[in-house]
């Protein structure tokens, strides 16, 4: 039984989970009918869209932390500062500064409480921050559905429910949409490039690169590699853990801010949920594992999983005649990839 | 000469257990002081307590007081001690293997950009890593050692990452006070003396060394004080020229150690397994062209300076990394290195690395010496109808094991004693017993002896010598203790540079070692 070297070593390289992406893609596509322009559009709205949400899971993974699900809680720290501004009617570049200043502190104090519970749970992290996530969900729900309006007084009455408790389902964000997005924007044939929120993408991604390259980040990889060598190392392995979580949270705070202003409005109750599968599916079709997590692996990753995204419902579609089929493919595609990562992407260690 | 250290009345017991018992102790700058004693002596602990180990803190701390330069201290973490300027050498090494050479060494001290520095701070400034290589280049350069600072640790042989972990503690410039465990354990004699030349070195800047060895010669070359710590209590301290290697031999055991020796004899030419042209790419440590016949019967030491490939043949053996060229066993062709293939055919490979590849940390004596036997050769079964669903059948695998730990004098518990619990020798006792179980004709052993104390090492060398005797089993042994080779070898093996260099007699001078390591004294190859 021989096993040709070459393709063994493929098997277990970091290539194989995009190549199978890039292949599915391409079939998924041929079915689905769509317009290339179209989809390349559409991942381009993706890209600017969830890029910095997928780029703030590089740091734990990094850290040795696994994927940090818990990126929702920074989702909700931002979402909450946007309903107290627009609660109380701060408007136009105040009301943004106000978001950002009050989104980053919340989720940095967040981003601190979810460090001092997994230096409870060392090993355990990734299960931790998926139990984190549904928690803070439940709580941020109670203090939006009950709290507003009864507890908490809100002068905007635009966005309470009739009953007068409770913010209603869907908030607009009709002032900040098509703002940035289409800043100097670029059209080269039918495709629209929005240069400048992809420079604020690459600008993220730029921070988290500059971060690995710091005291602080070679302090990161040492834990992410051996905690205990660290620890005689003379590095504060908790604090530096605290750090990573901190720095996770309140960048995953920055991205759902993007992606909100894109979308331009806001399911209250629902516009997180989804963020921490989907990003780090998305990390992880770029190659990434649970152990190693490069900028890059995020920068492909999100176009290899958002084309197989936006394709593979209508190729569902097209293929089973059936409409409601689509949209299983796509919960299909993102859980999928997460399997498929876990099981492919685990690195020999020593090797 | 000023005292920077000193300790009295130390006393640490963990839960119960006494592990030191009033030790008194002093250090001066520039001295380099010995500790020695053999294992459970008490030697980790009194580490443990000056660098600051957590451990020491979680289990109650310690009684009695330690000053140092001046200031009574009490550690609660590693990071205290090094920012006091001590610093310490692992036994088991303290380096990142995902990391580069020249990031191990910089880890925490890391030169970054002025620029950053005073925009971010310290912790967030952009690392300088041109300018950190060639500073980690400089400090290897001091060790005697070219060595590209890019290359990550897991791609380095043992010798290397010792030398690697030692340039991490010189580059330090607020160094004051050096504990240095085992450091030359790993290292052969050359690299061990260019080593002490640079310990002189230090303590001419004044930095005090604690030095903890189990070569004794090294200890009385190079310590101008040594003491001798006995289960936990220092039993001796001398001056320089005021013990011998026998003094000191007798103080740490308490009886002194019949050391192990074989009988000249002489082998029949029959090879059991032959190699040509081999070649085994183990990054540091490669072999690259080998030609050797091993009798059956036979003891045959390899031995080599470090990264010249004497490791690799096991490891070779064992599949772990890629190999090339012709291997006969007793007349089959092996064309690929499968451990399961070649545990049936009676091949067995103890390696060197015993932490991550020699023993099953976690779990008892019991289960680390039947394991291979139990899932190889489905030994130790309790007979059932169902294929794969047969447990173990302890009571016949109890005895097995008990008379093994009686035969090899294992020191534990119990059975059911966890296997990291156990004392370095002890574990290499373990090793050997689980190849035992499953009787192979060849046996690979790497560096049997490394970090192990005397009593232990002589039990060790006896081991092998007693299953080569009574059981006509084929002994590979690589090592860097040529002393221990000549005492048990009926061949020895020189290897430079990935190649067989010349194949002696165990009663060959020291002169013709020497020279044959150093790949040099004539090119005549013995036929072979």
């Amino acid at each position: 039984m021989r096993i040709n070297q070459q393709v063994y070593r493929f098997l277990n390289s970091e290539h194989l989970v995009p190549a199978v992406f890039i292949i599915l893609s391409f079939f998924a596509w041929q079915f689905s009918g769509l317009s290339g322009t179209f989809v390349l559009n559409q991942v381009i709205t993706r890209f600017i869209r969830d890029g910095i949400l997928v780029l703030s899971l590089i740091i734990p993974v990094v850290a040795g932390m696994g994927l940090n699900f818990a990126i929702t809680v920074g989702a909700m720290a931002v979402q909450t500062a946007l309903l107290i501004v627009i609660g109380y009617q701060v408007e136009g570049i105040p009301g943004i500064v106000l978001v950002i200043i009050m989104g980053v502190f919340l989720s940095a104090l967040l981003g601190y409480l979810i460090g001092r519970i997994l230096n409870r749970v060392k090993g355990k992290e990734m299960i931790t921050t998926i139990i984190i996530g549904f928690l803070f969900n439940s709580i941020y729900q109670l203090i939006f559905l009950v709290g507003f309006g009864t507890l908490i007084d809100v002068p905007n009455k635009d966005i309470i429910l009739t009953r007068g408790i409770g913010v209603r389902n869907t908030v607009d964000l009709g002032m900040y949409r098509d703002t940035i997005d289409k800043l100097w924007l670029l059209k080269v044939g039918g495709i629209e490039l929005p240069l400048f929120m992809i420079l604020v993408v690459l600008i993220f991604a730029g921070f988290v690169f500059y971060i690995l390259r710091t005291r602080l980040g070679q302090e990161v990889k040492a834990i992410g590699s051996n905690t205990e060598t660290s620890e005689v190392l003379g590095i504060d392995t908790r604090m530096i853990r605290i750090k990573v979580m901190i720095l996770s949270t309140v960048l995953a705070a920055f991205g759902q801010l993007a992606y909100l202003q894109n979308i331009g409005m806001f399911d209250v109750y629902t516009a997180h949920l989804n963020t921490g599968i989907i990003s780090c599916a998305a990390l992880l079709a770029g190659g990434a594992s649970i152990k190693s997590a490069k900028i890059r692996h995020a920068l492909i990753g999100i176009f290899l999983f958002h084309t197989l995204f936006i394709v593979s419902p209508q190729a569902g579609q097209n293929l089973f005649n059936n409409a409601a089929l689509g949209e299983y493919f796509r919960s299909f595609v993102a859980y999928g990839t997460i399997a498929l990562a876990l099981i492919f992407n685990v690195k020999h260690e020593n090797k | 000469m000023k005292t920077i250290l000193e300790i009295s009345n130390l006393k640490k017991s963990y839960k119960g257990i006494v592990a030191l018992n009033n030790i008194n102790l002093s250090i001066n700058a520039g001295e380099i002081h010995g500790i020695v004693g053999a294992n459970g002596a008490g030697k980790t602990t009194l580490m443990n307590i000056l660098f600051g180990n957590p451990i020491i803190h979680e289990t109650g701390g310690y009684q009695g007081e330690i000053i140092y330069q001046g200031k009574t201290i009490s550690f609660k973490n590693c990071k205290e001690a090094i920012d006091n300027g001590i610093g310490m050498v692992h036994q088991e090494f303290a380096l990142i293997p995902d990391m580069t050479v020249g990031e191990n060494i910089k880890l925490g001290r890391e030169k970054t950009f002025a620029f950053t520095d005073r925009l971010f701070g310290r912790q967030f400034s952009f690392i300088d890593r041109k300018h950190n290589d060639e500073s980690a280049r400089q400090t290897l350069k001091q060790l005697g050692i070219s060595l590209d600072p890019g290359i990550k640790i897991f791609d380095l042989s043992i010798n290397l990452r010792q030398f690697v972990e030692i340039a991490r503690e010189i580059d330090r410039n607020n160094l004051k006070l050096l504990i240095l465990d085992e450091p030359t354990a790993v290292l052969n004699k050359n690299d061990a003396l260019k080593f002490i030349e640079i310990l002189r070195g230090m303590s001419k800047r004044d930095i005090g060394i604690l030095f903890i060895s189990h070569r004794l010669e090294e200890v009385q070359n190079i310590c101008d004080r040594v003491s001798v710590l006995r289960d936990g209590k220092l039993v001796a301290q001398y001056e320089r020229g005021e013990f011998s290697i026998n003094t000191l031999a007798r103080d740490m055991i308490g009886h002194i150690v019949t050391k192990a020796a074989a009988a000249k004899r002489k082998i029949p030419p029959r090879p059991i397994i032959s190699f040509k042209h081999f070649a085994v790419e183990m990054p540091g440590e490669e072999i690259k062209d080998l030609d050797l016949s091993v009798y059956e019967g036979e003891i045959i030491g390899l031995t080599s300076l470090s990264g010249h490939g004497k490791l690799a043949l096991g490891y070779g053996m064992m599949g772990i990394y890629p190999i090339r060229g012709e291997v006969c066993y007793a007349d089959i062709k092996l064309l690929k290195m499968d451990a399961k293939e070649n545990i049936l055919q009676g091949i067995y490979v103890l390696p060197d690395d015993r932490q991550d590849l020699g023993i099953l940390a976690d779990q008892s004596v019991e289960n680390n010496i039947i394991f291979t036997g139990n899932q190889i050769k489905n030994m130790f079964r309790k007979k059932s109808l169902l294929p794969f669903s047969g447990f173990i059948d302890h009571s016949q695998s109890r005895k097995h094991v008990d008379k093994m730990i009686q035969d090899f004098d294992i020191k534990c518990t119990s059975l059911n004693q966890k296997v990291k619990e156990l004392s370095g020798g002890n574990q290499q006792k373990v090793c050997i017993a689980r190849a035992l179980t499953v009787d192979p004709r060849l046996l690979f052993v790497a560096e049997p002896t490394r970090g192990v104390d005397i009593s232990a090492k002589e039990k060790i060398l006896h081991m092998l010598l007693e299953i080569n005797r009574s059981r006509n089993t084929t002994i590979v042994i690589a090592s860097s203790e040529l002393e221990e080779l000549k005492r048990i070898c009926d061949r020895i093996a020189v290897m430079v540079e990935g190649r067989i260099f010349k194949i002696l007699s165990p009663d060959a001078s020291d002169e013709d070692f020497g020279l044959a390591l150093s790949g040099e004294g004539g090119v005549e190859h013995e036929k072979f």
